[in-house]
């Protein structure tokens, strides 16, 4: 645990790499608490990053296309590679659309700035698990509607209003167990969403209550298939752990579309020790998955679609480089709707909010309170009124406009007229264990470290 | 104008599952919904999995045979009458509509239900009622393992024995038992029920012909689960 990225007040950094100021107080509060931690946000864990590969655009032995001018085709269809099972595959303007964030840990404020910022920009959003929210419906062109584990508010008719339909099997934050909603926002609207309790601490269920394993799972996929006509596409997700194994079973399952969610993973509120030690990076997810995909001569049949730290248009195209057919993003997401900014995108000052969390601007990990001091993880009426949702909308969407050029002038210099051909041929590696992990070749030596995939 | 292995006559239709290896539920809704039939008899059912899914129209739909897994998934109108036995998670997420169960039913029945009856006139294998959200759901034998896992609200009534960790982190929900519990899960308190929660549970049996007295158990949740230890707001913050 690094302590500079996790103030620790009162306590003073001590000589001992082992008991750090951060651990110390951990204990403390533990003693106190008699519990672990539960917080929001995502890992705190120094990992590999996309960071650590750079592009190579064109020089000698190729051309660039005019970043500027020259177009580079960025559609994008998830189950785009089944027409006998999916008749309408899911459209998208560029590669990217937001990951499942549930009604319940966002506000419903939060949710329309989502949907309406997204669509303006042509692409999807998810409903995460706590039932379709009739607002976000009407703020989402494109609607993902997921499945977990609890299934909350489960219905055939909003079954059918969706435009592709998300089974989850883990997410990164916290692999192996169901959702988690504290009490403060288990609201009388929420608990009658998810027929629970109202202001319980909500754990949720981590296996489906219907199905075990792959092979019931495919019985369960045409289960949904005939209930929406064959009509959308079914993705799975995945968190990222066992990748290349559980990718080959995802895929024997039958499904359209398979989401690797990296540790990078955000929460509303998890378990710290589980935000901090459980799956795999989402940099070593991608190529894992594409070799599973390709061993069972899946790859650019079925969708495969990365998530869990992605931050901006260049993390977007390295995903893609690396073999992702589309990202996922959450936090940024919820960042350009103004999470973690000093001022609420609607003009409210929340020093004192943060302050009263004991956080500040930039450092707030809170979501899991309820608090949000910018109007976006909450459920609070006076609070939730600090996002405007139009305001909101057009920062989302001016958001994704910065990623999609960020995305179509990285791919137009590498040369490509496509964003998906963009390929790991046009990556290098900073350091030895991007390059080991991804079997990019290192920079200037172009030597894979490792076992490899890629060049080299 | 009437499709292959389909034999209509007036609002009944009677229909040979063999001639329809794909899109008998489409079928279906279309029959009920451009035909007007009401009845369908389908023969050969041969346990094959997701039959009657997904249908809207208050149909009544006779299995003559054993159907598979998700019979009856996410109905919401239909009446579903099975003459043997059902696969895994008949009825699951159910909104409206009845499923009627002559034999015994495999796991995962009822499975997030939320409204509409089951009624299973034989046994129910494990997690029968797992994460019910609603309605009422009858088994006049026993259930397995894990039945009333994270239930969250309806009736489940077990007129014979449960097995092992019953009713484990129930949220809420009326949950039954005439017969043995083998054992308790997580959570789980059994306390008696009222004469009034008797002649309620009566009144549900009742009303889908069963006509046997029991004495029923109801469990319920010790609400441990409910919280984290430490309840203070300000305890959210230490971190």
């Amino acid at each position: 645990m690094d302590e500079t990225s996790h103030p620790t007040p009162g306590y003073d950094t001590g000589r001992s790499h082992i008991w750090t100021a951060e651990t110390i107080r951990a204990i403390h509060s533990k003693a106190e608490l008699g519990r672990y931690q539960i917080r929001g946000f995502s890992t705190f864990q120094k990992l590999p990053t996309l960071d650590d590969l750079v592009f190579l655009p064109a020089v000698m032995t190729r051309l660039p296309l005019e970043g500027y001018r020259e177009h580079c085709e960025t559609k994008t269809w998830i189950g785009g590679g089944r027409p006998d099972l999916v008749s309408e595959p899911l459209e998208l303007a560029f590669p990217v659309y937001l990951t499942s964030m549930s009604f319940g840990a966002l506000g419903t404020n939060a949710k329309r700035a989502l949907g309406m910022g997204f669509s303006r920009a042509g692409l999807a959003t998810c409903t995460g698990e706590g039932g379709m929210l009739p607002e976000e419906r009407e703020a989402s062109d494109r609607l993902i509607y997921q499945m977990t584990p609890s299934r909350y508010g489960l219905d055939l008719e909003h079954l059918r209003m969706a435009d592709a339909i998300e089974i989850v099997l883990g997410q990164g934050a916290k692999p192996g167990t169901g959702g988690m909603l504290l009490g403060m926002k288990v609201s009388e609207k929420v608990a009658q969403m998810r027929t629970l309790p109202v202001g319980v601490d909500q754990r949720s269920a981590a296996r489906h209550p219907d199905f075990l394993g792959g092979d019931d799972l495919a019985v369960k996929i045409e289960e949904l298939r005939e209930a929406t006509d064959y009509r959308v596409p079914i993705i799975l997700k995945l968190a990222a752990c066992r990748v290349e194994q559980d990718v080959k079973i995802a895929a024997k399952t039958g499904c359209d579309a398979i989401v690797v969610d990296g540790t990078e993973g955000s929460t509303a509120a998890s378990p710290e020790f589980q935000l901090d030690h459980t799956g795999v990076p989402t940099l070593t997810a991608i190529p894992a998955a594409r070799r599973a995909l390709e061993d069972i001569g899946m790859y650019g049949k079925i969708t495969l679609i990365a998530s869990g730290g992605i931050r901006s248009g260049v993390d977007a195209a390295k995903a893609l480089a690396l073999g992702a057919d589309c990202v996922a993003i959450g936090t940024a997401a919820l960042m350009a709707a103004g999470c973690n900014s000093p001022v609420s995108v609607g003009g409210v000052d929340a020093t004192e909010g943060y302050a009263a969390l004991g956080t500040s601007a930039g450092a707030c990990h809170h979501c899991h309170t309820g608090r949000c001091p910018v109007g976006v993880t909450t459920q609070d009426p006076e609070l939730e009124a600090r996002l405007d949702p139009e305001l909101g909308a057009e920062r989302v969407h001016n958001f994704l406009t910065s990623m999609y050029y960020e995305m179509t002038i990285l791919a137009k210099s590498c040369g490509k007229g496509n964003i998906h051909n963009l390929e790991p041929e046009d990556l290098r590696a900073l350091s030895l264990e991007a390059s080991a992990f991804t079997g990019v070749p290192l920079a200037g030596v172009d030597w894979v470290v490792g076992p490899g995939t890629f060049g080299g | 104008m009437n499709a292959a292995g389909v034999d209509l006559q007036g609002t009944t239709a009677s229909i040979d599952a063999d001639a329809w290896p794909k899109g008998l539920n489409r079928e279906l809704r279309r029959l009920a919904e451009e035909e007007g039939v009401t009845e369908f008899v389908i023969e050969n059912p041969r346990s094959r999995h997701n039959l009657a899914v997904g249908q809207t129209a208050d149909v009544t739909i006779r299995f003559r045979g054993s159907v598979g897994n998700y019979c009856g998934g996410l109905n919401s109108g239909a009446t579903i009458h099975v003459e043997r036995n059902v696969g895994w998670a008949a009825g699951e997420a159910m909104a409206r509509g009845k499923i009627v169960v002559e034999g015994n039913a495999n796991m995962a029945t009822g499975a997030s239900m939320r409204g509409g009856t089951i009624h299973i006139k034989g046994s129910a294998a494990a997690r029968c009622g797992v994460s019910l959200k609603g309605g009422t759901l009858i088994v006049e034998g026993d259930v397995g393992y894990l039945s009333a896992f994270m239930t969250h609200a309806g009736d489940l009534i077990v007129c014979g024995s449960t097995g092992a960790a019953f009713a484990d982190s129930l949220w809420q929900g009326n949950v039954w038992v005439a017969g043995e519990i083998r054992s308790l899960g997580t959570d789980a308190v059994v306390i008696e029920a009222s004469d009034d929660d008797q002649e309620r549970v009566h009144g549900l049996l009742r009303e889908n012909g069963v006509d046997g007295t029991f004495t029923f158990r109801k469990v319920v949740s010790g609400q441990k689960l409910w919280y984290f230890n430490n309840r203070n707001p300000d305890a959210w913050l230490k971190i």
